[in-house]
């Protein structure tokens, strides 16, 4: 199957910045990050929208985009409902940061976040779990689709604690978060590319460069470093940005890549 | 609800094409895109145990259709009659129906942009009249009607034979309500034939 592009930077996008406004929400338990949190939260929306408009591109009439509020079952009306919730919780959050929210109210939004953002990246992939498609009919498709997109958003929130030059207790913390997104990005593209059978053949350096290693092991090297040594944060940041980005988008490409029809008696194109 | 479908037997089919052509011409299916398609299935096995048969294929009418539940819009959905079928007018161009079609026997009409499938010609079964594949099968191999009435032409042939000789293209749980007749008198049924390990054959397509 061709690469669906739109469908790619949808899910890339919009799962870094779910997960980068989990990390601002999640910072309402620590308070280590002064700066960042606005920021954090802006762009995290910003990305959300830039890939729910990605996701429009690849659809012939768009037009007719809201029949689907008429039915509201398939996989592609919970992405929206969820990206739409998604959207509303963080900029219920960024209101109540600046007006000062009482600590409780924040907590309450940024566990909100959290869940957003797991529920969120985890149904773009679950979309896909298909009988037809034997490549895809595995949980471990939407659980990389969560640990990718987890490993992107906490790779940018630790680029945006940089960018801010947050203290080291928040630089420290945010490179813990970017370790355990790469841990989760790792575990799942494993567990994903042993089930699908794509760990080999043409898809093997797609799947071992860019998403094993770039996707994972670089950022996890740079979460490593940075948990210890929170000087020259900014460089480590922009490699596990990076890193996680290539991971994430190289992640989808694969599953279009590797897609295996149970039938394609027609072999029309998709 | 009925469970209108073809009835197809592989005995009688001779691989014509017939219906393929009949199907384009009734239904205005462009160039490059289709309906119906008939693959050739074989040949397989070590001589004088060999098969190759004609299989044609189409919507399978499935009872659990994945399409059907895929579609954000529901323009992929079953009319009162229990038949599968896309309005085109809610049709978006998402493709996940021809995604999650696990036959891939939905087409792509690329003037119109959105995605079609056999639709049992019902322009023509609303007037008592056959689909057009049925009409023109030179061999009498195709038969239309609903599988739960025992007075409709597919019971009737269905019927003339064992359940060992009724087959269905592989189910993967969207339960095919089609049905091939096919006895050992064609050779030996085969669900799915990988193409690597028969590269001179036209078989099933595993894979795009």
């Amino acid at each position: 199957m061709e690469i669906q592009w739109s469908l790619v930077l949808f899910t890339a996008l919009s799962g870094a910045g779910a997960w980068l406004v989990a990390c601002a929400g999640l910072d309402a338990f620590k308070g280590l990050a002064k700066k960042a949190v606005v920021p954090a939260v802006i762009a995290g929306i910003v990305l959300i929208v830039v890939g729910g408009i990605a996701s429009a591109t690849h659809l012939s009439h768009v037009d007719r985009i809201m029949a689907v509020l008429a039915h509201p079952a398939p996989g592609i009306f919970l992405e929206a409902l969820l990206l739409g919730i998604d959207v509303v919780v963080a900029a219920a959050f960024l209101v109540l940061y600046k007006r000062n929210a009482s600590e409780g109210v924040l907590k309450g939004l940024g566990i909100a976040a959290v869940v957003m953002a797991a529920v969120f990246s985890y149904a773009c992939g679950s979309s896909y779990m298909m009988s037809s498609q034997l490549a895809w009919n595995t949980i471990a498709l939407p659980l990389g689709y969560l640990g990718t997109a987890l490993a992107a958003g906490t790779a940018l929130w630790y680029l945006l604690c940089a960018v801010f030059k947050e203290e080291a207790a928040a630089l420290s913390f945010a490179a813990t978060e970017v370790l355990i997104g790469a841990v989760a990005a790792l575990v799942t593209s494993l567990a994903y590319g042993f089930m699908a059978g794509v760990t080999g053949g043409d898809s093997a350096v797609l799947f071992w460069v860019g998403v094993v290693v770039c996707g994972g092991v670089v950022p996890l090297a740079c979460g490593v470093f940075g948990m210890k040594k929170t000087d020259g944060a900014l460089p480590l940041a922009v490699v596990a940005v990076a890193g996680a980005f290539i991971g994430s988008v190289a992640f989808r490409m694969l599953m279009w890549i590797a897609s295996i029809a149970l039938m394609s008696l027609f072999g029309v194109g998709i | 609800m009925a469970r209108n479908c073809i009835v197809v037997n592989l005995d009688r089919c001779t691989g014509c094409f017939g219906c393929e052509v009949a199907c384009k011409m009734e239904n205005g299916v462009a160039l490059g895109e289709r309906w119906s398609k008939v693959f050739t299935v074989g040949p397989v096995g070590e001589y004088p145990d060999m098969t190759r048969y004609a299989l044609p294929t189409m919507c399978q009418q499935c009872e659990n259709a994945p399409c059907v539940s895929v579609c954000p819009t529901g323009a992929s959905y079953r009319d009162a009659n229990g038949v599968v079928l896309v309005d085109k007018e809610k049709c978006i161009g998402c493709k996940y129906c021809m995604m999650a079609c696990p036959y891939g026997v939905r087409s792509w009409n690329v003037a119109e942009k959105c995605a079609e499938k056999c639709t049992l010609c019902g322009h023509l079964t609303s007037q008592d009249k056959l689909p057009a594949c049925v009409k023109s099968c030179a061999a009498g191999a195709r038969f239309y009607g609903d599988l739960d009435d025992p007075n409709s032409d597919v019971s009737k042939e269905l019927a003339k034979y064992s359940e060992g000789d009724i087959h269905t293209l592989q189910d993967v749980g969207n339960a095919p309500a089609t049905r091939y007749i096919m006895t050992s008198m064609i050779g030996q049924w085969q669900d799915r034939i990988a193409p690597a390990d028969h590269p001179h054959t036209a078989a099933y397509p595993v894979a795009e």
